[in-house]
């Protein structure tokens, strides 16, 4: 449905309201005996429906700018606004999916996409529906069954990304979710979820150190510094999908890219 | 690959019966050698018939006739009553002090200095408290059982994976449903470690407060039985006490795994 919302909407995007507003954003933590700021003065907006990715060295502060967006860290200074409301808790609308294994294991596939659900809706076969949708949409019907410890890396990733979906939350948070699969797996997750968010059209914020994933990927990459985080330089990537990494125009970003990593 | 073993099927299957069987097969050497006078170790078969009597006679035939069903109800219910007590207590406990860092500094001290007074020392006190019968035995077997509960269950909670609080806190669960539905079945393999232990070791406090001059209960019957010298009879009582200890440590194991999902797939 927005897809062709989204082609236009590169340029236009700016001209809209933005879904999250970040401001100032300031994150100290205690060292010994001094403080150690990890972000400083973190700024950016994202539009509705944009793919953005955070990219950073290890130890730049992106996974706690992260868990200020999702609302588990409390910013030293700045805000946070998700329609210009302040972000305080966490909560449906702001989604994570987490690096690490995440998924309840006493419950199944099937059970832990629905988890969100429960208690939230009355109608059971409305409920029954949507999880038989997510399943589907993620390749898991078979697999409904499952306990999270007989399937796979990729499968329990997948499990991860269906059981916030299903909730339809306003912004998808996602810390390097497929950083511990191997190669091949990591691409099926990309093109999964690049057909999941052309069909859903979420907006989507995805925290990561690998270069050639930010490129796949984004709409716009926002490139941290290290020590303190800040943001270094946000770069569009006017690349048409779906993306093939054996283009010129890929390397030529990814360059960019990696020099910006590189030379601060 | 190491090939897996059904614990279920072949040869594995009798390994539980082997020590058991080893013991009355010994004890029936012993007898028939007579290495033992009879008035320390009876012969097994003599056993077996005060076993039989006291269980399946009929009032009149011997010393224990007729006893022995208000005797294990006896002592059920006040298993039951303390194991239940120290379960109602202990978990909510544990849940308390694994999750609050200030619940946990409060109760540890108290806690650790109670626990290591032996169960025995209470004895009297509780005589005085609560005198004989229902009450004292209750109150040994719930303070004996509160212990294993609480510090497995405050452990088990401790260790919790905070990632899924998180993942709880971003699908919107609120603090009570995230109790239930994430702190709970997270932490259920330790909890049911510490039930069951808490359920044995109820059975050894059951024996204690029941030594002490109430009518009915196994215990009680293992003391007359003492107090007339009829050997044979204190060993059925041990034998029984075994027999229902170990099952009803099954039947808790299996009511876990009916009533809940956690205890049926992490274990």
């Amino acid at each position: 449905m927005s897809r062709r919302f989204k082609v236009v909407s590169s340029a236009a995007a700016h001209r809209r309201k933005p879904v999250l507003e970040i401001r100032n954003l300031g994150k100290v933590f205690p060292a010994q005996r001094t403080c150690l700021s990890v972000l400083e003065d973190i700024r950016f907006d994202v539009q509705p429906g944009e793919m953005i990715c955070i990219l950073g060295p290890s130890g730049c502060g992106k996974t706690t700018l992260l868990r200020i967006l999702a609302g588990y860290v409390k910013p030293d200074s700045g805000d946070v606004l998700l329609h210009g409301t302040p972000v305080s808790h966490p909560g449906p609308d702001r989604c994570v999916v987490f690096q690490e294994d995440a998924i309840f294991p006493w419950l199944t596939v099937e059970e832990n996409i629905a988890f969100g659900l429960r208690g939230k809706r009355d109608w059971r076969n409305v409920r029954q529906q949507m999880v038989d949708q997510f399943l589907s949409l993620m390749g898991l019907s078979a697999f409904r069954k499952y306990l999270p410890r007989t399937i796979s890396g990729g499968m329990k990733q997948r499990v991860a990304l269906a059981r916030v979906l299903i909730l339809q939350p306003e912004i998808l948070l996602m810390d390097e979710p497929f950083a511990a699969l191997d190669a091949q797996t990591r691409e099926e997750m990309h093109s999964l979820l690049l057909r999941l968010w052309e069909e859903l059209a979420h907006t989507i914020i995805f925290v990561t150190h690998d270069v050639r994933e930010a490129v796949t990927l984004a709409d716009r990459v926002i490139v941290m510094g290290k020590s303190p985080g800040r943001v270094r330089q946000s770069v569009e990537i006017d690349l048409g999908r779906p993306r093939r990494q054996d283009t010129d125009r890929f390397h030529q970003k990814t360059k960019i890219l990696h020099d910006l990593l590189r030379h601060p | 690959m190491i090939r897996s073993v059904n614990p279920n099927q072949g040869p594995l299957q009798i390994l539980p019966w082997v020590i058991p069987a080893l013991s009355v097969v010994v004890w029936v050497m012993v007898s028939e050698m007579q290495l033992l006078p009879t008035y320390l170790l009876p012969h097994p078969t003599q056993v077996f018939n005060a076993g039989y009597l006291y269980i399946f006679g009929t009032p009149g035939e011997g010393m224990y006739t007729g006893r022995f069903l208000p005797d294990v109800r006896a002592s059920l219910v006040r298993v039951a009553f303390g194991f239940g007590l120290a379960t109602l207590v202990g978990i909510p406990l544990g849940v308390l002090s694994g999750r609050l860092q200030a619940c946990r500094r409060l109760l540890s001290t108290p806690v650790n200095a109670l626990r290591a007074v032996p169960g025995i020392c209470w004895l009297p006190l509780a005589l005085v408290w609560f005198g004989i019968g229902l009450k004292t035995t209750v109150f040994l077997v719930a303070l004996a059982a509160f212990f294993p509960i609480y510090l497995n269950c405050a452990s088990g909670i401790r260790q919790v994976d905070p990632i899924l609080l998180e993942a709880g806190a971003m699908m919107g669960v609120n603090r009570i449903r995230g109790t239930f539905s994430i702190l709970l079945p997270s932490a259920m393999p330790h909890i049911i470690p510490g039930l069951r232990l808490g359920l044995g070791i109820s059975w050894a406090y059951l024996v204690l407060g029941e030594l002490t001059g109430v009518r009915q209960g196994l215990g009680a019957v293992i003391m007359d039985a003492r107090m007339v010298g009829r050997i044979d009879t204190i060993i059925v009582g041990i034998i029984l006490i075994a027999v229902i200890g170990r099952f009803s440590d099954t039947l808790l194991y299996f009511l876990m795994k009916c009533f809940f999902k956690s205890a049926r797939r992490l274990s």
